[in-house]
Order: C-alpha cells, then sequence, then structure tokens
C-alpha cells in the first residue's frame, strides 16, 4: 500500500479532539505505542493497520487513513486488546465509535467477506455455528489454512461443536431479512442521520476550544 | 539563646514579664519603594492614641536604622518591637539576632510587610486606600505585640546512637559511613545480610561479580566495633520523639546461636530432614539456621553440636533500644507478577529476573548453572519488560522500575556468554539506558548478537513439553509474531519492600502515592524525610542501581552524623499549651504526629515530635488548647485592631503560601488592597471562635490559604473548611479556602481580586438591603 509523506496538511486535529472526547477516548494521547493491544488481536495480522497504528494515527490526526483502514471493521470486539493495554485505551471501543463516523463519510465496510458468510449462516439456520462459519470461511481464506491444526485441537477437545443449531420456523427470519434487503435500512438512515453521539461531542470540542 | 529550657512545653516554657509592655514601631520608606507609594507620616500619626513610641527611616536595615533600635532597647525606652518593612523572610532574623545583642527577647520582634504586601502590589490604586490598609496593619501588628509573651526555643539533648533499618548495599553502606563516628544498630529482616545484591550474578554495567564486591563489605559491618548486627530483626514499636527514640525490635527465632556456631557442619549431616543449614557459603553472619517447616524436632544436632550451639525451643524475642535518628533502607522487592494473567506466571522455566539472577549467584542451587526445570541449558530465552511497570490501569504500577533495561542486557549477555550458539531476545517498550556507560553496554549487547524487539509481549502460553510460547507485536514493522522459547524471563516492576508503610507510618514519615519513602524536598532534598530525625536511602525511595544506592547510602550517613554532631536539636517554640483537660483524648486523636499521648488522665505533649500545626486546637472540646502566641485572644486582639478603622478581607495564610504573596510582590502582580493577610503557622489553629470574631470585628470575607503539600495537613483541611463554614454561617459573608503552593504566585493573586470584588459587592447589596439572603461563596 502506498504510504503518503505526513505534512501539516495530512492532520485533521478537529478529528483527533472529536475522538479524544468520545466516552473513552480520554486516554488515547498517552498511548505509548507499546503494541500489546495488536500482539493480543486475534486478527490484527488481517488488518492494514494493527490497533496501535489506529490509536498513533488519532494521536496525529490522520483522518482519512483512519476511517478508510479495515481495522475498524474487522475488529471482533473481543476486548483482548482493552484488557491489556496498560495505559487504559480502550481500542474495542474505539473502533465502534470509528465505525459510525465512516459511515457517515460514505466509507463503505471494506470486510464484507465475513459477514456475508455470517449472514448467509444466520440465514439459513436462524442460528450461528461456529462450525459451519469458520470451514465456509476457511475455503474462502486460503490464509486460514494454518489454523486447521487448531481447528482439529479444538474439536478434540470440544470447543468447536459440529452440530448444527436450526431454528424450527424461519419464515420470520426470512421476512425481517427480506425487509433489511429491501430498504437497504442500515445505509440509508446512517447517511440521513448523524449518529447523535457525535453531534454532541463536536459541540463539546468547540466549547473546549472557546 | 538566653536560656535552654527543658522541652516540657505543656508547661509554661515562657518567662512573663510583670512590667508594662513599651513597644517601639519603626516603618521604613525603603529608599522610596514603601514611601513613594504609603504615606508613613499619616500612618505614624494615626498610630498617637496607642501608647508606642514611632520612628521612621530611610533604611531599617542598614546599620544607622538598625543602631536606632537597638540604643532604643538598650536606653530601655522600648522592650518590644513592631516593624513595618519589607517581607520578614528577608531581614527577619537579621533584626532578630540585633534584638537579642541588645538584651531583648528575640520573639517581642514581629515584622509586618508593608512592601511586598501593600507598596508594591497597590501602587495603582489609590493612595487612600493603600495608607488605610497600612494603618490597618500596623495597628494590628501592636495589639498583637501587646498580648504575645516572649518565648525561648526549645532545645533537646540527642541519643548519639543511630538505627539503620535494612541490610542491604544501601543499609551497609549507611552503617558503615556512620558507624566511624556514631553507634550504629543494623537490623535485618532476613538471616542474613546483603539483601538483593548478594542474590545477583554479575552487576552492570562493569560486569564485575556482585559478591566479589559485597563480601568484604558485609564482613566489614560484622566485625565493625561500632555496629550492631541483628538478623531476622524488624521494627515492633517505635515511642519517644525525634532525636530521643525508644524503639523495640522483634527478633524471629534462629534455632542456632550465632555466636557458639562455627559453622562445622556436623549438624546438617547429621539431620534426617534436611532442616538445618547454611543459607550459603559467602553468608554474613556465618551460622546455621533451622527451618523448622522440616524440623521433626529429633534433636540429632542438639547432640551433635561440639558448641552446643542449637536450641530447638528458642521463641521469638523482643528488645529495646534507645536511638536518636533512625535511616531506613529496606529496598525493594519484585511484584509478583501472578497478576497479569495472559503471562501464566508461574510455570515452569517461565522466571522473574530475580530468580534468574539468583541461580548465578552466591545463593544459586543450581551450582551456579543456568537451567531448565528439567536440568538442562535453555538454548532459547525471552526477556520480557516492563511487567507489571508503566501501567495506568490501576493493576500493575505506573513507574518505570529503572534497572529492568540495563539487567535484561546482562542476562542476555550472560546468556550468550555461556553458549555463544543460544538465542536471547530482550522484549522492550522503550530502551532506557541513561546514565553514564549505559548506551555503551546498549551497544556492546547488540555486538554479542543479542535479539531486541520493539513489542510489549502479550502473551505467554506454556507449553506441555515446558517451552513457552511469546506472543507480541514486532512494533517497528507493525506485525504481530510468535516465538517458542525454552526459557522466558519476566522484569517485574520493582516496588517498595513488604513493611514499608507500617515502618513508615510507626516513625512519621510520608510515602508519595508509589509507596516509596517521600523525600522532604523531590530535589533539594533527598536522603532527608519531613521527620527531622529519620533519613532514607536505596531502592526505598524508589527502583535505583547500586552505584545509586551507594550514594544515597552515604548521603543519608552525612545527614545522621550532621544531625547527631550538633547533640541537640532547636525547635521552634510556637506549640501548643494545655491549659485545661478533661482526659478525652480527642487531640491524641486528632494529632497527626503522635505528638500527644494521655499520661495519668491528661493529654501531654512531645515537644519534639510537634510541628505546630495546631490541628490539636480546634480538636479540643473544651477549648483547653492554645497554640503559644497564636491564642485566640492574641488572634483576636491583631483582628480587632486591624479592622477597626477600614473594614477589608482578612487572610489568614500559612508559610508557604506567604512566600508566594511575596514573590506576587516581587512581581509587582496588582490585587486589592482590601486584602489583608494574619500569618499563621498553619491553617489549622483556627476555629470558628476566630473567623466570626472577624466577621464581627468588620470583615467582609475571610480566606485561608495554604501552601503546605504535607499530606497529613492537606487530607484535613477540607472538613476544616467545611466545619468553618457552617459555624460562621450566620454571618452570611463569603468563606473560602484555596490551596496555594510557593510557585503559583498569579493563581493567588487573581483569587484574592475575584474573592475581594466579591466580598465587596456582597457586602455593598447587605448594606443596601436590610437581610441578605444570598448564601457564601462556593468553594473553589
Ligand atoms: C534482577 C535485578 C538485577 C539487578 N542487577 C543490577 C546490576 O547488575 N547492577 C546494579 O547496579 N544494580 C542492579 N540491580 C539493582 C540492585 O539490586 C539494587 O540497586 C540494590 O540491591 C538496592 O539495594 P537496597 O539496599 O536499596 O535494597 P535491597 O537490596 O532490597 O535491600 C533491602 C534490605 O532490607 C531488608 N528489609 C526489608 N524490609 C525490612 C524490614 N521491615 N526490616 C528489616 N529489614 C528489612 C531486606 O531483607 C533487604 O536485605 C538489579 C536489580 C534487580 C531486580
Ligand atoms: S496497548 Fe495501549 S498503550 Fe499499548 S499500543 Fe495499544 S493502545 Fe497504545
Ligand atoms: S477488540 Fe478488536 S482491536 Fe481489540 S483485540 Fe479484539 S479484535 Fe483486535
Ligand atoms: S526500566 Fe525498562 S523495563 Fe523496566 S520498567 Fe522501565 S522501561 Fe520497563
Amino acid at each position: 500500500m502506498q504510504k503518503e509523506t505526513i505534512i501539516p496538511e495530512s492532520k485533521d486535529i478537529a478529528f483527533r479532539d472529536l475522538i479524544i472526547k468520545t466516552p473513552g477516548g480520554k486516554n488515547i494521547p498517552t498511548c505509548m505505542q507499546c503494541g500489546v493491544c495488536a500482539g493480543s488481536c486475534p486478527v490484527s495480522h488481517e488488518m492494514d493497520y494493527t490497533p496501535r497504528q489506529i490509536v498513533r494515527m488519532i494521536q496525529l490526526g490522520l483522518k482519512k487513513e483512519v476511517l478508510n483502514s479495515n481495522t475498524i471493521w474487522i475488529c471482533t470486539t473481543c476486548f483482548s486488546c482493552s484488557v491489556r493495554c496498560p495505559r487504559g485505551i480502550y481500542p474495542t471501543e474505539l473502533m465502534e465509535t470509528l465505525k459510525p463516523i465512516a459511515m457517515k463519510e460514505g466509507i463503505k465496510n471494506r470486510n464484507t467477506k465475513f459477514d456475508k458468510i455470517f449472514a448467509d449462516v444466520v440465514k439459513k439456520n436462524g442460528r450461528a455455528s461456529e462450525f459451519l462459519l469458520i470451514s465456509k470461511y476457511s475455503i474462502s481464506e486460503p490464509g486460514m489454512i494454518k489454523q486447521v491444526p487448531f481447528g482439529l485441537e479444538l474439536m478434540s477437545k470440544g470447543k468447536l461443536p459440529l452440530s448444527i443449531d436450526k431454528m424450527d420456523d424461519l419464515r420470520e427470519l426470512d421476512s425481517i431479512f427480506g425487509l433489511g434487503e429491501k430498504t437497504g435500512i442500515q445505509e440509508k438512515t446512517q447517511s440521513k442521520e448523524k449518529p447523535p453521539e457525535i453531534k454532541e461531542n463536536d459541540s463539546d470540542s468547540q466549547e473546549a476550544e472557546k | 539563646m538566653a536560656e535552654i529550657e527543658k522541652p516540657q512545653v505543656n508547661e509554661t516554657s515562657a518567662k512573663t514579664e510583670p512590667a508594662p509592655k513599651k513597644i517601639g514601631v519603626y516603618l521604613c520608606r525603603c529608599g522610596g519603594n514603601i514611601s513613594d507609594v504609603v504615606d508613613l507620616q499619616s500612618v505614624a500619626e494615626s498610630l498617637k492614641g496607642e501608647n508606642v513610641i514611632v520612628n521612621i527611616q530611610d533604611y531599617l536595615c542598614s546599620s544607622a536604622g538598625q543602631d536606632k533600635i537597638k540604643s532604643d532597647i538598650e536606653k530601655g525606652k522600648i522592650d518590644r518591637v513592631v516593624i513595618g518593612s519589607c517581607s520578614p523572610k528577608l531581614h527577619l532574623e537579621t533584626f532578630r539576632g540585633m534584638v537579642k545583642k541588645a538584651g531583648a527577647n528575640p520573639t517581642l520582634l514581629e515584622i509586618t510587610n508593608i512592601r511586598e504586601q501593600a507598596s508594591w502590589v497597590h501602587d495603582k490604586e489609590g493612595k487612600e486606600s493603600v495608607n488605610s490598609k497600612v494603618k490597618g496593619l500596623i495597628k494590628g501588628a501592636v495589639a498583637r505585640m501587646g498580648s504575645i509573651e516572649p518565648l525561648v526555643p526549645l532545645e533537646k539533648k540527642l541519643v548519639n546512637r543511630t538505627l539503620v533499618v535494612g541490610g542491604g548495599i544501601a543499609g551497609i553502606t549507611t552503617a558503615l559511613e556512620i558507624a566511624d563516628g556514631h553507634e550504629v544498630i543494623l537490623i535485618e529482616k532476613q538471616p542474613y545480610i546483603g539483601g538483593h545484591m548478594i542474590g545477583l550474578s554479575k552487576t552492570f554495567p562493569t560486569m564485575d561479580c556482585s559478591q566479589c564486591i559485597l563480601t568484604p563489605k558485609m564482613v566489614a559491618v560484622h566485625n565493625h566495633p561500632g555496629i550492631t548486627m541483628h538478623t531476622q530483626t524488624e521494627v515492633a514499636q517505635v515511642k519517644g520523639s525525634p532525636g530521643d527514640y525508644s524503639i523495640t525490635l522483634k527478633h524471629s527465632p534462629r534455632y542456632v546461636d550465632i555466636k557458639k556456631c562455627i559453622s562445622c557442619g556436623a549438624c546438617t549431616r547429621k539431620c534426617p530432614a534436611g532442616a538445618i543449614f547454611l543459607p550459603f557459603a559467602q553468608a554474613v553472619p556465618q551460622a546455621y539456621i533451622i527451618d523448622m517447616s522440616k524440623c521433626s524436632g529429633c534433636g540429632a544436632c542438639v547432640k551433635i553440636c561440639p558448641r552446643d550451639a542449637v536450641n530447638l525451643d528458642a521463641k521469638e524475642e523482643t528488645s529495646t533500644i534507645s536511638v536518636g535518628a533512625v535511616a531506613i533502607a529496606t529496598g525493594f522487592e519484585p511484584i509478583d507478577p501472578s497478576f497479569i494473567e495472559e503471562y501464566n506466571y508461574p510455570a515452569p522455566n517461565l522466571l522473574t529476573a530475580v530468580e534468574f539472577e539468583d541461580m548465578l549467584s552466591a545463593k544459586s542451587k543450581t551450582g551456579m548453572r543456568l537451567q531448565k526445570a528439567d536440568g538442562s541449558f535453555p538454548e532459547r530465552v525471552a526477556f520480557v519488560l516492563c511487567a507489571g511497570s508503566r501501567d495506568f490501569t490501576g493493576k500493575g504500577r505506573k513507574h518505570c522500575s529503572k534497572v529492568c533495561c540495563i539487567y535484561s542486557q546482562k542476562q542476555a549477555q550472560l546468556v550468550k556468554k555461556m553458549k555463544a550458539e543460544a538465542q536471547a531476545w530482550i522484549f522492550y517498550i522503550d530502551m532506557r539506558s541513561a546514565g553514564r556507560r549505559f548506551e555503551e553496554f546498549y551497544h556492546h549487547t547488540q555486538e554479542k548478537g543479542v535479539n531486541y524487539v520493539r513489542g510489549k509481549v502479550a502473551e505467554i502460553i506454556p507449553k506441555q513439553d515446558g517451552t513457552l510460547m511469546v506472543q507480541y507485536e514486532d512494533t517497528n514493522l507493525g506485525r504481530k509474531g510468535r516465538e517458542i522459547f525454552d526459557m522466558v524471563v519476566l522484569c517485574p516492576a520493582l516496588i517498595p519492600s513488604a513493611g514499608t508503610k507500617e515502618l513508615a507510618d510507626k516513625l512519621g514519615v510520608p510515602l508519595g502515592d508509589d509507596g516509596f519513602i517521600e523525600e522532604k524536598h523531590v530535589k533539594l532534598d533527598p536522603v532527608n524525610t519531613l521527620n527531622q530525625a529519620v533519613f532514607a536511602a536505596g531502592c526505598v525511595l524508589g527502583p535505583k542501581d547500586i552505584h545509586d544506592s551507594v550514594t544515597e547510602g552515604m548521603s543519608a550517613a552525612h545527614k545522621v552524623s550532621q544531625f547527631l554532631g550538633k547533640g541537640m536539636i532547636l525547635i521552634p517554640p510556637e506549640k501548643p499549651m494545655i491549659l485545661e483537660c478533661n482526659g478525652c483524648g480527642d487531640c491524641v486523636k486528632a494529632c497527626p504526629y503522635n505528638a500527644l499521648s494521655l499520661s495519668g488522665g491528661k493529654a501531654v505533649l512531645s515537644p519534639l515530635a510537634c510541628t505546630g500545626c495546631g490541628i490539636c486546637v480546634p480538636a479540643c472540646p473544651i477549648k483547653g488548647i492554645e497554640i503559644r502566641n497564636f491564642t485566640r485572644s492574641q488572634l483576636k486582639a491583631q483582628l480587632k485592631a486591624m479592622l477597626e478603622d477600614a473594614p477589608g478581607v482578612v487572610v489568614f495564610i500559612d508559610p508557604y503560601a506567604y512566600a508566594a504573596a511575596d514573590i506576587a510582590g516581587v512581581n509587582r502582580k496588582q490585587y486589592s488592597s482590601l486584602v489583608r493577610f494574619i500569618s499563621l503557622p498553619s491553617i489549622h489553629v483556627l476555629d470558628a471562635d476566630v473567623v466570626n470574631a472577624a466577621f464581627e470585628y468588620g470583615a467582609t470575607g475571610v480566606m485561608l490559604i495554604e501552601g503546605t503539600t504535607d499530606e497529613k495537613l492537606n487530607s484535613r483541611s477540607d472538613d476544616l473548611y467545611k466545619k468553618l463554614k457552617k459555624e460562621t454561617r450566620k454571618h452570611k459573608k463569603p468563606l473560602r479556602y484555596s490551596h496555594i503552593e510557593t510557585a503559583q504566585y498569579e493563581k493567588l493573586t487573581d483569587l484574592l481580586n475575584v474573592f475581594a470584588s466579591q466580598a465587596g459587592a456582597k457586602a455593598e447589596k447587605r448594606s443596601r438591603k436590610e437581610k441578605g439572603e444570598e448564601t457564601p461563596e462556593e468553594k473553589e
């Protein structure tokens, strides 16, 4: 990936301040780049920027890179980073904060593969099956082959049940999915309304500047 | 001083003078610095009604100015002096020295600051208001001078003996350095001295062997005629006061008489349980010890010992010693890393750096061989830095443990030295190698082929086969990594050793919020504590290396010798006097410095422990305690005279905040001339009596400004403020508390301005309406 030279114009200080003002953003300036978050993250190798790098880019105000990163969509909200960060930063919450901002800016979720498979599994069965999810994802994602021994180990310990749980009546669920597909509910509403917490914080940050 | 007083402050330490008080008021023009703004002539005239003589000089501090006062005293014209001049911080000692030479009591000279607190800070205001302020201040000072008593500083003879607590390198150095001049008692919790250093392998940055440089010092302690050493000993109780402590020591049983044991080892050979042993070959003292958890009580050792040194029935004992000073050198301990769940400590081959050192030290149980749990050499070793340090979440410690960056490199070098093909990895966040020879040491370690990874280890997973998986991000590359190691060494946060707080509490010494002992001044007064008879050295003041521990040991020894060398201490005489007492003990509980106790049903002051903070004054339910020369009636007399002619804002101020006001003066920071300071040893001497009196005499508002950073006082200020507020509410006048440290003079003047105008506005409203219904100002 091509990386631009960071020049004064690259930095969006208002963006940085906005993020720092969100709940959980307070400690971002104290990140010491230790990398415990990224080292703990089960999916950081999939990310174009690790959680640590996202935190760093926010310190600088590199809005464009942050909002266009796949990191915020790949995060599984497992909280591993947040419980281990020695500076009390919550990268998990940060990802949650960044997602609606990216949507507001018209940036789409670039990591649709996993989400699609997940949605498909739920749609078919009415329930998520870890086994189906993993095997389907593995087929579409060559890198996952390395995880096979680990999967087998999990299976041998009964941590990855093979049984596929199914809902009795799928009709109601179908109609919900149908509704969603028809209206494109997510994207439209999100692009019309600004996420409320941002508005609030916006005025906050202005106040603070005054 | 004129007379030497016995240190008994609850009886009178003053000579009350029956003769009428002859007060002289001397005002200084300060070459125009004062007189250009203040009309001193009119101030002098305003004193006509008082029974005083007034004199104005160009420069009071000059020899001509001083001679005038001196000759007035010598001629018997006056015996008490009020000076109106620059800040007392500048010339009080000079003037008092002169008064003493002239034959009067130095405490009967006081200075009213009409330069830093008037001419320099109100010169942009109308002359009238400045004049009126100065008149008020001087009248207040005259009234005060008429009411105070002559006092003599207290003196106390010191016990010429020091207790050093902790036998690590810092304590050893302190003891050896003091012992040539003064007697030392050195106590150590462990059965041997040497502390952590005797458990080290080589020592950075020069890599000399730890026991080689330490053993001679341990032996010197043992042999020094001026040092009495007690191992397995801790402080149980501290009584007495600085300069004269009576300390009870608790000695745990060793079951072997140190004096009799000749280390022949006959007992060890006979013991069927392996319970009797020498801690390690070089241990000082050289004597065996029994681990009672292993001993079966068979008595084989008792029978075999040729010296009759073993006593299986030994019990814990206590003894009491008398010392004048104490040096704390209780060092550090590694934090227990098991709280870091993702590191899975303890596990086979997962050790702390201290355990790693132990293996290669004089205390080694592996014959100084580095080995895994199965006895083989670890081919791949990882060092995990900042395990519990630099953590602001409350789980670990905030501070940097300072030595780990360097000692981990030392340990990595040792691994490479033992086997060149072995791998050593150091996982770090920031490689901190500041200090002489340390960057070179870093460079040298790199040259040795040690692998550095910039990234804090995220997870350590012990595997079935005894290896350990380490997961991390290589932050220089932004890539996650995983490695398998034979041994992983955690570099844990270094924290004050267990029991530091209990010991510090017994000695009346505060700790920082990191748990280490607080120095008297972070920069300018290291190794001194807030207790003048207690000193500290080494890692109990924060993590550091051997060089710095030794340096502090030497400094502490110097400070101890200086303290004891004087033979006695002088203490300010403004202490509480107990006038009436029903024995309720409230003051005893309130005193933060343990200076009060009950004896024969009455409160008794130990004047050397007392700092004169005055917390006992409002604590006494029957108002039986007063601080000498700051009694309720003395303060009221001053307030009354000060406010008689014109109202003002009364600001009670402690010496630290007073210094801030002085700096504001030097910087000509303007503030309202309604402000009238009353200088107190501490704001805690105040109670509602005095504050109500201020309001009654015409104060439009009252402020308490505190500058001390002594937690023991600060932590009570809020309660004092709330109580005063409640008890002075009836006046419906503003009362405010603020904490201003010496450097914050701008904050001080801003605050004074805001408060003075608020108080003024309120007073105006009140006079317009008959009744004011507003509630007083909120605390800042
Ligand atoms: C793994 C590791 C490696 C290190 N390597 C080096 C190195 O190579 N070079 C270097 O310069 N520095 C090194 N250091 C630092 C060095 O160990 C310290 O600077 C030094 O030991 C500090 O000495 P101290 O006397 O202050 O504390 P300590 O060594 O901790 O001694 C304190 C003593 O007080 C005793 N004690 C504690 N509480 C009480 C009590 N209540 N009553 C009585 N006695 C008590 C303890 O038992 C102990 O003997 C290393 C530190 C560690 C952790
Ligand atoms: S764990 Fe915390 S301090 Fe460390 S890099 Fe991540 S966000 Fe920064
Ligand atoms: S919460 Fe998200 S960023 Fe944090 S470790 Fe889990 S997946 Fe990674
Ligand atoms: S010295 Fe180095 S390893 Fe130790 S806490 Fe400080 S930064 Fe971490």
